[in-house]
């Protein structure tokens, strides 16, 4: 049996009606910034209960222009987890800002005990990282950054419908960043990123960073990008969204499933799922003895089982300069030891899960 | 009496493509495989051997060529890059976002660099000059050459309105280190969406490009230096894959349209530059400079003729630059061409009468005021 872990060729086999919206739209024209985008944003904008949705080209750029709008800039210290992926450190050095870590904890996201540490006089911004849908616990950050009076952009990237008292990720703070890459929760067929807030100022800054700083067709405010959400992945979008609900839903409930089976196996540590948490299961890890072993003997057997990540972003030879050693964040470094994920999305039968289950008990008998 | 020849025909063009296009997306749709794959190489392999240069990587856009392009070529923080004020804004903004500081000169009467005065530009500083190909007719790539060599400084051309220009039968973009393209839909190849690429002849440019525009990433795991994310998407690259082909036929009827502009249009009122035999021009706009220039756009408006002006404001004066320290005055041919020029339509898909129309209502509105 397989087990895949990309489901896009089952997502998109009976989309008759989205075909027949590609089709009208194509005839239109209207590739840059067209209607279908202002249509995707208000209907992102409602999902999430924020004021303004801004479609832009990708979840990097989404954290990026945020912070940009904030005014981080060139020697700006920005807070973020140690585990994340390399995205979220992308784009604070690409605004040359200068990352500083904090170790996560075992949902996955910044341990923010250990926040107030890692703050200096340079400290700007924080940019917590919603991970694996789990989030951070903006109920402890948000008092440290409003008393170090720093900016916070949420990296809700992996985490869309993720929420802590039913309060949803991205919408604790200024800005909240969302990819719609293929392999997220809610995805179209290309890069794609949202960013959502309800400051009106900020949206129109990030309307401008988005379009070449083009206040109108002669006007350039500010010197800006180009990063539009590309108008016809909208129309993906707009077919798409309707589901983003049913998806949470079917993933949380594919994670239960995965949760009481491996609850079974001494070998297999389940995360800890708190009740306030609603976490959306972009992927589903757990901890495992012998990791290794483990992931290459269920390849093997045709389960596309992953690690995220097997080198932590702060040891990468990218960060050199920063001069951080292994051992400098210890939770992020065990888990690279022992996190294993599986395939838990919509389209994942009960079958292929309890194959997956067996598979795992089997190795440890 | 009112007419219909709008600036651009995006709906025209599916029109002719639509059987073809309908079958890519599908094609796509199915395929599931959104994001880099054969369809990118393939598209890239194609304009590899269209621009006959070694390398092309696929990007999301042409400002993003520019970045990575710069940042490729070694180019950072307090380096120097000379570039002309008169080009869309993107050149510049490209130069600024990597923390290099645009050094502008001033253009000819052909919107392009002046390159006898981009020697005096030249400080301890720079590290690139960046000649833009306005219009689709190429800046003077010789000389532009033989200064950056004698300089030893790199050349990195916006090619961005230029593909399949031709200097002295060498391709727009394969004459310095690095040429940047777009392909947003309103370029002569163009895109249903933003996408851009870049092609060279270095490897190690090539490489490093293709590792910036997805995070940096060498491997699943390994981060060298940070990146960005900048791929052209699967869909987009059949789309353009497809166009390529007939990119010959696009360029001739331009230069079908504008040779038809240039018999045309009355020399008393309308500038346009002379053709230059080392330059073989695409068209990407056909601009003329005139006298009362937004009382010319305005008539044609009102009569059914739609036009563009690129650009009303030059970069130096724009709000975005007042950090670079420029004033009114400092480029005189850009803000001088600023107030005349005026892009007519020139796209495939007008008639040979809907130029005669345009060519003789310009010349009716310059001849009713006299």
């Amino acid at each position: 049996m397989k087990v895949r872990y990309s489901y896009l060729k089952q997502q998109f086999e009976n989309a008759d009606d989205l075909w027949e919206q590609l089709k009208s739209f194509v005839s239109t024209g209207d590739f840059t910034l067209g209607k279908p985008l202002t249509e995707f944003e208000q209907k992102f904008a409602q999902l999430m209960g924020s004021k303004h949705a801004i479609g832009v080209n990708s979840g990097t750029d989404a954290i990026k222009l945020a912070l940009k709008a904030k005014g981080i800039g060139f020697g700006d210290e920005v807070i973020t987890a140690a585990n994340t992926f390399v995205a979220t450190v992308g784009a604070i050095m690409e605004l040359g800002a200068i990352p500083v870590f904090v170790d996560c904890n075992d949902t996955f996201c910044m341990n923010v005990d250990l926040l107030e540490n890692a703050i200096t006089s340079k400290t700007k911004a924080i940019v917590p990282v919603h991970f694996t849908g789990y989030m951070t616990d903006m109920r402890k950050l948000l008092p440290i950054a409003q008393k170090y009076n720093l900016v916070v952009v949420e990296d809700a990237c992996q985490s869309i419908l993720g929420a802590i008292d039913g309060k949803k990720a991205g919408t604790w703070s200024s800005a909240g960043a969302f990819s719609l890459h293929p392999l997220k929760n809610l995805n179209v067929w290309s890069d794609g990123g949202v960013i959502i807030t309800d400051d009106d100022h900020l949206d129109q800054q990030l309307r401008l960073l988005r379009n070449h700083g083009m206040v109108d067709r002669d006007t350039i405010g500010i010197m800006g990008y180009n990063s539009r959400l590309d108008t016809i992945q909208a129309v993906v979008g707009n077919w798409l969204i309707p589901q983003t609900v049913s998806i949470a839903e079917a993933r949380i409930k594919n994670a239960a499933y995965y949760d009481k089976n491996f609850k079974t196996i001494g070998q297999i540590i389940i995360p800890p799922r708190p009740k306030d948490f609603n976490i959306v299961y972009h992927l589903y890890i757990v901890f495992a003895k012998q990791r290794e072993e483990l992931l290459k003997y269920c390849l093997s057997r045709g389960i596309e089982a992953k690690v995220h990540y097997p080198v932590p972003i702060y040891r990468q030879p990218a960060l050199a300069h920063l001069g951080h050693k292994e051992g400098d964040f210890p939770v992020t470094d065990e888990h690279t030891h022992k996190i294993i994920t599986f395939p838990c999305d919509q389209h994942i039968s009960k079958n292929e899960m309890d194959y997956v289950i067996q598979t795992v008990s089997n190795f440890y008998k | 009496m009112k007419v219909n020849v709008p600036y651009i025909n995006l709906p025209m063009q599916w029109k002719a493509e639509r059987e073809f296009l309908l079958l890519i997306i599908e094609d796509v749709m199915s395929s599931g495989d959104f994001i880099g794959g054969a369809r990118v190489e393939g598209f890239e392999h194609s304009v590899s051997a269209l621009c006959e240069t070694d390398f092309c990587v696929a990007l999301n856009s042409g400002t993003d060529a520019l970045v990575t392009g710069l940042v490729a070529m070694g180019i950072g923080r307090g380096d120097e890059v000379i570039t002309p004020p008169n080009s869309f804004v993107a050149s510049t903004a490209a130069i600024s976002h990597i923390g290099a500081v645009p050094v502008f000169v001033d253009v000819v009467s052909d919107q392009s660099i002046d390159a006898s005065k981009i020697e005096a530009a030249i400080t301890k500083k720079t590290k690139a000059i960046m000649p833009v190909h306005l219009t689709g007719r190429m800046a003077q790539m010789d000389t532009i050459m033989e200064i950056a060599d004698h300089f030893k400084i790199g050349v990195i051309e916006d090619s961005a309105q230029s593909i399949g220009s031709k200097f002295n039968t060498k391709s727009s973009g394969s004459i310095g280190q690095v040429g940047c393209f777009s392909t947003h839909p309103l370029k002569n190849l163009n895109a249903c969406g933003d996408g851009g690429f870049l092609i060279t002849n270095n490897r190690d440019i090539a490489d490093r490009v293709r590792s910036l525009r997805n995070h940096g990433l060498l491997d699943r795991n390994t981060v060298k230096e940070f990146g960005y994310v900048s791929r052209m998407d699967a869909l987009q690259a059949s789309i353009l894959t497809y166009r390529l082909n007939k990119l010959e036929s696009v360029t001739s009827k331009r230069q079908h349209n504008a040779s038809l502009y240039d018999e045309l249009l009355d020399r008393e009122y309308c500038f346009t530059p002379e053709p230059d035999s080392k330059i073989f021009n695409t068209y990407h706009t056909y601009v003329i400079q005139v006298s009362n220039r937004d009382g010319l756009q305005r008539y044609l408006t009102e009569r059914g003729i739609g036009t563009a002006i690129h650009y009303p404001i030059p970069i130096h004066l724009q709000p975005a630059a007042k950090n670079l320290g420029y004033k009114l005055g400092d480029f005189p041919v850009t803000e001088s061409q600023a107030g005349k020029i005026l892009s007519l339509p020139i796209h495939q898909f007008l008639k040979d009468s809907d130029i005669e129309t345009v060519a003789s209502t310009v010349n009716k509105f310059f001849r009713e005021a006299e």
